[in-house]
């Protein structure tokens, strides 16, 4: 099974070239309502970095994210000019290709694990299997893999968790989990879509912690799709602010108070903030012109 | 004071698998006050409401609402006076039931008059259009159910709220505006608030005063003063306060777990 992951690569790409380079993607879906256009024109590079996707419910930032492991639902269809990976064409690349990409180089992980994780197999086996459908080795190296990965995400008592079903571990157990078993392939990129919003804050932090840690001692690059601005742009090194399928403004994190865009002035002054009054919050007001305005929809690429 | 806990306790199961979900609560909220229970999942904060709005009978301890002691069995006058608004707007509306069904059916338990009149001008105090009155949940946005679910809450009348978690399922720009209209609504009425959040901000937005709960007891309760400059008492509140400022690596090498 090995040689399918070598196929049509680059070997050891130079450090300054970005992991994934998306130009002018887009998404669309044809509905019982008419087509549905998700995701309109999006370009961003990602290099071994903390990437941020934020906007709200409905502006293609999860659909983004499928993208680019093309599992975009059937009734949708992916365009870009370009989606490479590590010198691979996401956009060319065969099923097969594909599948062997999938879970082993670039991994994902979903919002909640409550429905991500298959209810009638212990979570160790699920783990297991992670790895065995991706190298070839033994059920009891993979076992092996299983609980040091476990002990990797601060699970104590690996061994018993192993055997334990989805609905007997809590939410922040199970998310952790889901982690564990993407990261047990060693992937190059990891998408995290929401990875930590069921969760109680501080769990959410130490969640984040563990992709923090993969990010510094594997040089990961991870994209951290979320609604949360506060939180995303606190974690990661860039943003991108994402409405009505477009990018609206790529930031870097520190510089979020130095936003340019409405939108993303709009969403920052409507948080409640701990050290608010408690005067009405702004309302957000969205100016139809932002979709249709050029200059910020390649992200700041050309 | 127009709400005042004490001894509050709420278990489920019995014998050995028995949960202590709440143990020996105490609060009082002054008429027209906010006051909001912050605390993690399982921590116990939605089970008080659900003891003091009557969904759960099986409670010990005193529970007082303007003066009148309740008891587990409550009457239909006296459910009058307290409502409560989910945190689902998607699960907490009937899907087959118009927005008029919905507003009409407390009306007419309640044995209301001038249901006609009280819908429209409902509708108009939560900020929908007499357009909405006809429509089902499936053809309103998250934002438009809660304020329908709000709706549902006032139209009665009551002098008490209870919301849990009102806007967590809802985008930020959509939870500044359930915020406001909670906050002049509160004003308007003279209405009395618990608000239950995990989102200290949120929380804090709202409410001059916060009880901080975990596992079942309320371990604290501080002013928005508090609040602002995060000066307070127990290391588990300082916690909750530092991981809602967002991502700190360095902090979070001293998170501990309460028991």
């Amino acid at each position: 099974m090995n040689e399918m992951f070598t196929t049509g690569l680059s070997s050891e790409p130079p450090t300054d070239e970005p992991l994934v380079s998306v130009r002018d993607l887009h998404v669309r879906f044809s509905t019982p309502k008419g087509p549905v256009h998700a995701v309109r024109g999006v370009s961003f590079d990602l290099g071994r970095e903390r990437l941020g996707i934020v906007g709200e419910s409905g502006s293609g930032k999860s659909q983004t994210g499928r993208a680019l492991l093309r599992l975009t639902a059937g009734n949708g269809s992916i365009n870009a000019r370009k989606m490479v990976f590590d010198g691979l064409n996401l956009m060319r690349a065969s099923e097969k290709t594909m599948r062997g990409i999938r879970g082993s180089r670039i991994s994902m992980i979903m919002q909640d694990p409550k429905y991500s994780l298959n209810p009638v197999l212990t979570v160790g086996a699920q783990i297991a299997e992670s790895c065995r459908r991706h190298e070839n080795i033994s059920k009891a190296d993979a076992k092996k893999r299983a609980l040091a990965m476990l002990e990797t995400v601060r699970i104590r008592e690996p061994e018993k968790v192993y055997n334990l079903y989805p609905h007997q571990v809590s939410g922040g157990m199970g998310q952790r989990i889901m982690i564990a078993m993407m990261l047990i392939t060693n992937p190059q990129v990891m998408i995290a879509d929401e990875p930590t919003s069921a969760l109680d804050v501080t769990v959410q932090m130490q969640v984040l912690k563990l992709l923090d840690d993969m990010v510094r001692e594997r040089g990961m690059g991870l994209v951290l799709i979320s609604h949360d601005l506060q939180l995303v742009s606190s974690f990661c090194d860039r943003v991108l602010v994402m409405y009505g399928g477009r990018i609206m403004e790529t930031l870097d994190a520190k510089n979020l108070d130095q936003a340019q865009h409405p939108y993303t002035k709009g969403l920052l002054n409507c948080l409640p903030r701990l050290d608010g009054t408690h005067d009405d919050l702004p309302v957000l007001k969205r100016d139809p012109a932002w979709l249709t305005e050029p200059e910020h929809a390649d992200g700041g690429l050309s | 004071m127009m709400i005042d806990i004490k001894d509050l306790c709420i278990t489920f199961g019995a014998g050995n698998h028995q949960i202590h979900a709440v143990r020996n609560a105490n609060l009082q909220v002054a008429e027209g006050d906010s006051y909001g229970l912050v605390g993690e999942s399982g921590s116990g904060k939605s089970t008080i409401l659900r003891a003091m709005v009557g969904i759960n009978a099986r409670w010990t301890g005193s529970i007082e609402v303007d003066g009148n002691t309740l008891t587990p069995k409550r009457t239909v006058a006296s459910r009058k006076h307290m409502q409560m608004v989910f945190q689902d707007p998607y699960g907490s509306l009937h899907p087959r039931r118009t927005v008029d069904d919905t507003l009409s059916e407390p009306l007419v338990i309640h044995k209301m008059d001038k249901r006609e009149d009280r819908i429209i001008r409902i509708l108009k105090e939560v900020g929908l259009g007499p357009e909405f009155r006809f429509r089902y949940p499936h053809q309103l946005s998250g934002g438009q159910r809660q304020r329908v679910a709000i709706a549902r809450a006032l139209i009665l009348e009551p002098r008490v709220i209870l919301l849990d978690e009102p806007t967590s399922a809802l985008d930020v720009s959509v939870q500044a505006e359930i915020l406001n209209l909670l906050s002049d609504l509160r004003k308007t009425h003279g209405l009395t608030y618990i608000m239950v959040s995990h989102d200290l901000a949120v929380v804090g937005h709202l409410c001059s005063k916060i009880a901080v709960m975990n596992r079942g007891e309320i371990i604290e309760e501080i002013t928005e003063e508090q609040m602002r400059t995060g000066e307070v008492e127990h290391d588990y509140t300082r916690q909750l306060w530092t991981a809602s400022h967002g991502y700190d690596r360095a902090a979070l090498e001293s998170f501990r777990e309460f028991a």
